[in-house]
């Protein structure tokens, strides 16, 4: 194939990723109440999308594919299918496939279906795009449509007051961190002139130090909003009222990434920051130990796997503060599997049971054993068992971490690890294992186990990639990887991978710790008087730490302040008139005193 | 003493200006107060035509000057539509009145 027959594929390819979605959005919402041709139409898109984005992958590359000129400061809409664009517009779409196909048993009978599937497929669009985009602005507007979509679909039982106050907290804790990206964008622009993503991480090291500085922490406190990840961590959880093919999706295999793409996609512009890398490195490391410490005391199934997505999603940050920006991708890929799978299986789980609470459950595996098998997979990657997936990507994480990380936080994320396996271990005893509570139960729907089988299969075999994955880094990100040699290594690349991490002390002593969680959990009436002792901590573990109270103080401050300035709003037309007549005088006072307008 | 055409243009729309002004602060009838927006803004328009010839632009002053009435026709009579609603629905005029029922 000649270059110019790349050329042309990629410029196809590359708006229609993102926007076949939105097409298929707008026919969903057209086709209406019809069930059967609503549900066809919404797995033909998701389905097409999947197709394309897997397409665009070997086209990949370090140069821009796209570019639509919009205007004076909007420049232009430009997407760039590098390595981090390309396999995030994947997964996007391959587990926005899988999503929707599942959806089909779990929303069964439910209303509102044209809103539900049309938000889905908006979302994996807007989810494309904001991976794509090499417009800096236009990442932003994308950043805030996946917010949109995710509180909608939060809310989408809009008559449940809880699932209307998850949507809330989620649109306005990600909207704090949306604003510091939006900041940074401005700033960006006001020194470069542009919102082009390669021309700005190509003049940074031109910026002033102390504004190069703002512009990082503005961008990590982003990045923490987005990926849920200390002090930010409470939306989560509460997020979890979404109908759990929702949860899978956005909160757990996309949306939430959204951040730790930000901290990947600018690490080499930021890591001079003083202070950046360290500090990227402690909320990943504070963010995976207390998370993971909650949902060692949950008993909401749900929200276990949605402290467990923050606790990965801390390894994840943990590593971009250790320098390890691979690692940290990989990571990513194995836990959007493995996390999707999780959640489908819980969802099948739950729509079969109907309860969320795992002191409800037991005894599931007779009853369900094809999602049983899916789940245990899913658990034995998230506990770190090999040869999964989970495996692998974190053994990777944990020793980038031991060689350039401070060594105290590599021994707290060892502990997170063996809190990891026991956390695991007691969500899968609980739902599969334990004496069965009175209920009736059935095996998961044919859409159901055509979602869980491949993700199933995906976290088995995923781990396999890492050779192509790691040359398709190389070859399109070159300012991230310098040392990058032309040549790929393919999957052999894969294999001396695998020998090193096995071959690595620290990779049998993390299985030796995920062994001693396991055990903490089998032997759990031999450890009980840790509970007893720990009961305060636990208290307090299951309080989030007391960041629910300081929430619920800054939401009541505003309140306070509102119901304050109440006073001022008469709705009188004299006392209006009045402050505007005052407010001209003012600024004719400001004027007069400054000298005039313009000088 | 001579006394200047714009002299007397300035003594109008400060005239106008602030009879509106003082009229939207103390008036409470509703029509009263549209009555009192719709001088103020006469004061406005006059400024403006008179800004447009005194910076030897007549043109553009003349043409915001339309540009304003038509807007403020629009203004009034949605207003004074409301006004008729305001006082079908509470039998009062009187802005404080008004606000009293609201709550």
């Amino acid at each position: 194939m000649s270059p110019a027959v790349i050329d042309m594929s990629v410029t196809w390819l590359l708006p229609l990723t993102v926007f076949l979605p939105w097409v298929g959005a707008a026919a969903v919402l057209v086709a209406g109440r019809a069930g059967r041709t609503l549900r066809a139409l919404a797995i033909t898109f998701a389905v097409a999308d999947a197709v394309l984005s897997i397409l665009l992958i070997p086209q990949a590359s370090s140069r821009t594919g796209f570019s639509l000129v919009l205007g004076g400061a909007f420049g232009e809409l430009s997407f760039l299918p590098d390595g981090f664009g390309v396999y995030l517009a994947a997964v996007a779409a391959v587990i926005g496939c899988l999503a929707v196909i599942f959806s089909v048993d779990y929303m069964r009978g439910e209303e509102g279906q044209s809103r539900y599937y049309s938000l889905v497929l908006f979302f994996i669009g807007a989810m494309s795009g904001l991976v794509l985009s090499a417009n800096l602005l236009m990442m932003v507007v994308f950043w805030e449509i996946t917010a949109l979509c995710s509180w909608a679909l939060i809310s989408f039982h809009n008559d449940d007051p809880k699932a209307v106050a998850g949507g809330i907290k989620a649109l306005i804790v990600t909207g704090l961190g949306g604003a510091g990206l939006l900041a940074g964008a401005l700033a960006i622009y006001a020194q470069i002139g542009s919102f082009d993503i390669p021309t700005f991480m190509e003049k940074a090291g031109g910026f002033p130090p102390q504004l190069l500085a703002w512009i990082g922490f503005a961008f990590l406190a982003a990045a923490a909003a987005k990926s849920a990840q200390f002090p930010f961590q409470t939306w989560l959880p509460d997020a979890m009222e979404a109908p759990t093919p929702i949860s899978a999706l956005i909160h757990a295999a996309t949306m939430v990434n959204a951040g730790v793409y930000l901290l990947a996609r600018f690490a080499p512009t930021f890591s001079p920051v003083p202070g950046w890398s360290l500090s990227v490195l402690l909320v990943g490391m504070v963010s995976a130990f207390l998370a993971a410490s909650m949902a060692t005391v949950a008993n909401d199934l749900k929200r276990v796997l949605a402290w467990s997505t923050v606790s990965q999603l801390g390894f994840m940050v943990y590593a971009i503060g250790a320098g390890a920006v691979f690692q940290s991708q990989f990571h990513l890929l194995s836990h959007s599997v493995f996390k999707a799978l999780l959640f489908l299986g819980a969802g099948a789980v739950i729509h079969s049971v109907g309860t969320r609470d795992m002191r409800e459950m037991g005894g599931l595996a007779r009853s369900m054993p094809l999602t049983c098998v899916a789940f245990l997979i899913g658990a034995l990657a998230l506990a770190g068992i090999p040869p999964l997936n989970g495996f692998w990507s974190k053994e990777m994480v944990l020793e980038s971490g031991l060689a350039s990380g401070p060594f105290w936080a590599y021994i707290v994320m060892l502990v997170t690890v063996g809190l990891t396996a026991l956390y695991t271990l007691r969500a899968v005893w609980m739902v599969f294992f334990a004496p069965p509570v009175a209920q009736h139960a059935h095996e998961a729907g044919p859409a159901m186990k055509t979602a869980l089988i491949p993700l199933a299969a995906g976290a088995l075999v995923s781990w396999l990639l890492a050779g192509p994955f790691h040359d398709l880094f190389l070859r399109t990100l070159p300012l991230h990887f310098p040392e990058a040699h032309a040549e790929a290594a393919g999957m052999a690349a894969t294999w001396t991978a695998a020998l090193e991490v096995l071959s690595a002390p620290a990779t049998w002593l993390a299985v030796g710790v995920v062994v001693v969680g396991a055990l903490v959990w089998a032997g759990r009436s031999g450890f009980a008087w840790i509970g007893t002792r720990l009961r305060g901590l636990r208290r307090v573990a299951e309080a989030g730490y007391g960041f629910e109270a300081i929430n619920h103080g800054i939401s009541k401050a505003v309140e306070g302040t509102g119901e304050g300035l109440r006073v001022t709003q008469s709705g009188l037309v004299n006392w209006n008139v009045g402050a505007m007549v005052i407010a001209v005088i003012v600024l004719l006072g400001i004027v007069l005193l400054v000298g005039g307008l313009g000088g | 003493m001579s006394v200047n055409i714009w002299t007397i243009v300035m003594v109008a729309v400060f005239g106008l200006v602030a009879i509106g002004l003082y009229g939207l602060l103390i008036i409470r009838n509703l029509i009263k107060v549209v009555v009192a927006l719709q001088i103020f803004a006469k004061g406005t328009i006059l400024v403006m035509v008179a800004a447009g010839a005194m910076s030897g632009k007549p043109a553009v002053g003349q043409s915001l000057a339309i540009t304003v009435l038509v807007a403020d026709t629009v203004v009034t009579v949605m207003a004074l539509a409301l006004a008729i609603q305001v006082r079908r629905w509470s039998g009062t005029l009187d802005t404080r009145e008004i606000s009293k029922l609201r709550r």
